[in-house]
């Protein structure tokens, strides 16, 4: 008799055990949902571009430092103010550099510029492809591509 | 390090909490026949781990993902009910005077497991070590496998151990993880030239080789140890991780399809020239044309699964042991997926998929969201290597593909994948709280 009640009992408390998993499952499930429509709204709200120029370092703070900078698919860069992003710093040339987005690829390319324009440290001669993270360095202004 | 407070991670882990000492209870009702919830210390050391986990994320203040300690944390609960039902002398430790069963070695591993995740997750505030020392990373893997070729034994004709005084390490483990740190890296670096600088014939693009070279040789060499110590799963494993990084860095399909066709004149080529290889898959092709000898697991675990048909034989009643032996030999690594399929039926194995695929879905979308092409790799390969473990591990237990021995994350027993698998959430999480704070597009995650 004791043994009926006990293994009716398991079988409440197993069918409880699974219910519970399966409760867990739909709270991840509900989670994730909300999760992906705030991710779809951010995404409306500030990623719908092709990528950023986050400013790390800029002394005469024009581009002001810690700003992004949301990016087209051309981009000039230089001391004249009819460049796309205008940067005042006296070692930056008038025209310095260009950064385009060609295919699927970030690539920047110097132009002409007196001071050079740097990627990750290294000066480039050429046009250069670069990746999401690569940091930028036009005269003492350093920025980094973001997605 | 400001308090954040991981509200969503809290009202997932609580309901897990509270299944887990569930489960033991019902395992030791259904073993005893009594109304006795049993011993205690599993319960409170599993709730205590991951609620201290919990809370020193939150202490720290870390911003990354919410899910995925739930997701590891499920998957690991429902092992280690599993685990605490079978034989507790299948394996176990005695140092230090302190005998500890099987469960409870376990237990210990998910410790020194979340120790490094929440080391890992806070301590890694800038990738830097991992990106810019990749050739001093795959220097550490190709001395972990030949300290594996030179100093390992081997258990069951794969030779993967080696041992250190109190434990013995799989450095297959730790290699998974410093292998995908390696190939994210390269590939971050040249995944702009490996893309415009391809050459074309007809519609198939061939891979610019010069710049391939260093990662195909160092990829190469691995292979080709690995297989050397007969360790197939892991070789499966590394190559279908290292497609997958390759098909994102590039969005090339032709190179996927120029690695899938290698690998089947590879595996071609393998079953031809090794007598394992041909074992494993006629053992998969026909199991019954030999049921008592190499036949023997897979019939076995077919039959645990035919038991446990939708609803399951409930936990503590299976047939885990006929006789004097285990119903299926290595049901705690290997086949730990037929275990629980067995005890709580079709719907608790889809809980414990449902549990793998959440967890993949967040690896992808922290992917998705990484602030750079390294992170997003990193975690594209990491999320790959452990989705990938799972499916392989699963689809041998249930006869879809040839059974290769690796463990199921996180379920199985086994302290070197308990603390890779670990190690490897850390590096996830790192990757999300960076892409949650360095931004200043306000993106929480929660």
């Amino acid at each position: 008799m004791t043994g009926d009640i006990l293994r009716i009992l398991l079988l409440i408390l197993q069918l409880g055990f699974v219910a519970l998993l399966y409760v867990i499952l739909l709270r991840f499930a509900g989670t994730l949902l909300r999760d992906l429509r705030s991710a779809e709204q951010v995404q409306l709200a500030s990623r719908s571009g092709i990528g950023r120029l986050s400013v790390l370092e800029s002394p005469e703070n024009e581009p002001p430092a810690d700003t992004t900078i949301a990016l087209g698919p051309i981009n000039s860069i230089g001391r004249n103010v009819n460049n796309t992003i205008y940067v005042e710093d006296d070692f930056v040339s008038t025209n310095h550099a260009m950064l385009t987005f060609r295919g699927r690829s970030w690539f920047v390319e110097d132009q002409g510029s007196t001071n050079g324009t740097y990627v990750n440290g290294h000066r480039i001669d050429r046009p250069v492809a670069l990746s999401f993270g690569d940091e930028l360095m036009v005269g003492r202004v350093r920025m980094r591509l973001d997605r | 390090m400001r308090i954040t407070w991981r509200g969503a991670e809290l009202r997932l882990l609580l309901p897990i909490l509270a299944a887990v000492p569930l489960g033991f209870a019902i395992t030791n009702i259904a073993l005893t026949n009594t109304l006795d919830p049993g011993p205690l210390q599993l319960a409170i050391g599993f709730v205590a781990l991951f609620g201290a986990a919990h809370v020193a994320l939150v202490f720290f203040g870390h911003r990354g993902d919410q899910l995925i300690l739930p997701a590891a944390g499920a998957m690991g609960g429902l092992g280690l009910i599993m685990l605490n039902r079978l034989p507790q002398d299948l394996a176990g430790t005695s140092a230090f005077g302190i005998q500890l069963g099987m469960a409870e070695t376990q237990l210990l591993w998910f410790a020194v497991g979340l120790v490094i995740m929440v080391g890992v997750a806070v301590g890694l505030r800038d990738d830097g070590v991992l990106r810019h020392y990749k050739y001093s990373w795959a220097a550490i893997g190709i001395g972990l496998l030949a300290a594996t070729l030179l100093l390992g034994y081997e258990v069951n004709g794969a030779r993967l151990w080696i041992d250190l005084g109190p434990v013995s390490v799989q450095p297959g483990e730790p290699l998974k993880i410093v292998l995908v740190i390696f190939i994210a890296a390269y590939l971050a670096e040249t995944r702009t030239l490996l893309t415009s600088a391809s050459v074309r014939i007809g519609p198939v693009h061939i891979p610019p080789l010069p710049y391939f070279l260093p990662m195909l040789v160092l990829f190469g060499a691995v292979m080709l140890i690995v297989v050397r110590l007969n360790d197939l799963g892991t070789a499966l494993l590394f190559f279908g991780t290292f497609l997958t990084m390759l098909f994102v860095a590039t969005g090339r399909r032709s190179y996927v399809l120029i690695g899938l066709l290698l690998f089947i004149a590879g595996a071609f080529v393998a079953y031809r020239l090794f007598g394992h290889v041909q074992d494993r898959v006629d053992v998969w092709w026909d199991p019954f044309a030999d049921p008592l000898g190499r036949g023997f697991q897979p019939v076995r675990a077919l039959y645990a699964l035919g038991r446990g048909g939708l609803f399951g034989e409930g936990l503590g009643q299976g047939l885990v042991t006929l006789g004097t032996g285990l119903t299926i030999p290595y049901v705690h690594t290997d086949f730990i997926f037929t275990a629980i399929a067995e005890e709580l039926g079709l719907l608790g194995a889809f809980a414990l998929l449902g549990f793998a695929v959440v967890f993949v879905f967040r690896g992808l979308r922290i992917a998705a969201l990484a602030r750079d092409d390294f992170g997003a790799l990193l975690a594209v390969g990491l999320t790959a290597s452990l989705g990938l473990q799972t499916l392989i591990i699963i689809g041998g237990n249930t006869k879809l593909i040839p059974l290769t021995g690796i463990t199921l994350p996180f379920v199985s027993y086994g302290g070197s994948s308990v603390v890779a698998s670990f190690a490897m959430i850390g590096l996830l999480l790192s990757i999300s709280h960076r892409s949650a704070t360095g931004s200043d597009t306000g993106q929480t995650s929660s």
